[in-house]
């Protein structure tokens, strides 16, 4: 793929080359939404949103890291979504069963090369670890997913969030921390070596 | 004792964003302190948590539709060109109407204004014209003894307001009765009815009005149907 060609195009108003763009980066957009909300449904929309957002604005990009910039649309639109939210409060969309019930451990979060225990375990283990990043506020969450999740460097952490390098380093610091307090809270979710460290310290 | 700034150096030495200065005098701060190494090891787990979080597949595909990017279909370039033709055609053609429908009413108007004209410039008014300039200056009297003027003099006459009629009768009159007969033989202005645009200029232009619509509209067609269905 010849990113610089594609944007350019696209800066030009091709769609088509605009929708390769979306195609090579959609993944990772909605895995950063979906760990910023919390939910399947609210992180495609705001996936489809930061697309639609990025197309309309793509003539703003001047160079530099397009992942990054892709990046700081989606995050954008999380966090409108989230305000939305919070103006707005609704029932959260969890995935139920056959039954109406609520399930512990969904299995569309599940990897389905896993046995049924390990599918539990990967499932609830997920969860916990949702649940320590939906803690967090959202500008540590946002940074920790990028770093630690996107694998992005401080430099690119930066870019995404428009926030200094100093900034992201001591967010990034706080939202480990916080993480691991609240991880200690699910230490019997925790993989085996986890345990182990914590149980011989 | 740990600080937040010990935390802030071993989350930037887990990244390798430290400088090797800094990393160098925190490595040998880690091998001396325990809890800063349990604290280091901490972080290191949890980042390697995040980082074991599998990464999912978009539920669906998020390319973008014309509609949804509020992109209209291409203009073909012919179409221009014909919708330009057609409104240029259907201009004219309402021209073309407006012109003849406002011609008749024109022509009367013309032939009147032009009979006094040809009345006065044809025959006697300059010769006339000195002859009576004294009378004009008649005294008030003389004006009252004025005798009743005949149609034709009135007629003949009339643009020429301040000449008592029957001073001027014995002269004007054998100019306004020879005038008359060619006045009213049929002047130039009465004689053509006819449009001055003729009616095969009007189907001509119908013809193109039509036709140049139509072909924008069908070319216009093929091109969305063409644009709907690459989108498909």
């Amino acid at each position: 793929m010849d990113e610089p060609a594609l944007i350019t195009s696209a800066q030009h108003g091709d769609l088509d080359a605009f929708n390769s763009l979306v195609i090579a980066y959609q993944d990772m957009l909605f895995n950063t939404a979906l760990r910023i909300m919390g939910d399947n449904e609210l992180a495609a929309d705001a996936t489809q949103d930061a697309f639609l957002s990025a197309f309309r604005s793509i003539n703003s990009f001047r160079g530099g890291s397009f992942k990054a910039w892709l990046m700081r649309t989606v995050t954008n639109a999380c966090y409108d979504e989230l305000r939305r939210q919070k103006r707005r409060p609704t029932a959260p969309l969890e995935r139920d069963t056959s039954n109406g019930d609520e399930m512990d451990s969904p299995h569309w979060l599940a990897d389905k090369s896993m046995s049924p225990e390990q599918k539990v375990e990967a499932g609830e283990l997920e969860h916990a670890i949702q649940h320590c990043l939906d803690a967090l506020p959202n500008d540590f969450r946002t940074v920790v997913i990028l770093a630690d999740i996107q694998g992005f460097d401080y430099s690119e952490v930066a870019a995404s969030t428009g926030v200094p390098l100093g900034t992201i380093k001591s967010r990034l610091a706080r939202a480990r921390l916080r993480l691991r307090e609240c991880l200690q809270g699910f230490w019997e979710l925790l993989p085996a070596s986890y345990r182990l460290d914590k149980e011989q310290s | 004792m740990t600080s937040f700034r010990d935390v802030e150096l071993l989350s930037a030495y887990l990244d390798g964003q430290l400088s090797p200065s800094d990393s160098i005098r925190l490595e040998s701060r880690l091998s001396s302190d325990p809890s800063l190494r349990a604290i280091m090891d901490d972080l290191r787990e949890s980042r390697g948590l995040l980082r074991q979080l599998p990464q999912r597949r978009a539920p669906r595909n998020f390319t973008l539709t014309p509609k949804m990017a509020g992109i209209k279909p291409p203009e073909p370039r012919a179409y221009p060109a014909f919708r330009f033709a057609t409104v240029l055609a259907t201009l004219l053609f309402v021209a073309t109407f407006a012109i003849n429908s406002l011609a008749p009413a024109a022509t009367p108007a013309l032939s009147s204004a032009a009979q006094p004209a040809f009345g006065m410039g044809g025959g006697g008014a300059p010769e006339t014209a000195p002859q009576e300039a004294p009378a004009t200056q008649a005294p008030a009297p003389f004006a009252a003894t004025l005798s009743t003027p005949t149609p034709e003099v009135i007629t003949s006459l009339a643009p020429i307001p301040t000449q008592p009629a029957d001073l001027v009768a014995p002269t004007e009159s054998p100019y306004a009765k020879s005038a008359a007969p060619e006045t009213n033989s049929g002047g130039p202005a009465q004689v053509p009815n006819e449009a001055p645009i003729p009616f095969v200029w009007q189907i001509g232009l119908a013809i193109v009005a039509v036709s140049s619509g139509a072909s924008a509209w069908l070319i216009r067609r093929a091109s969305e149907r063409k644009f709907r269905k690459k989108w498909k």
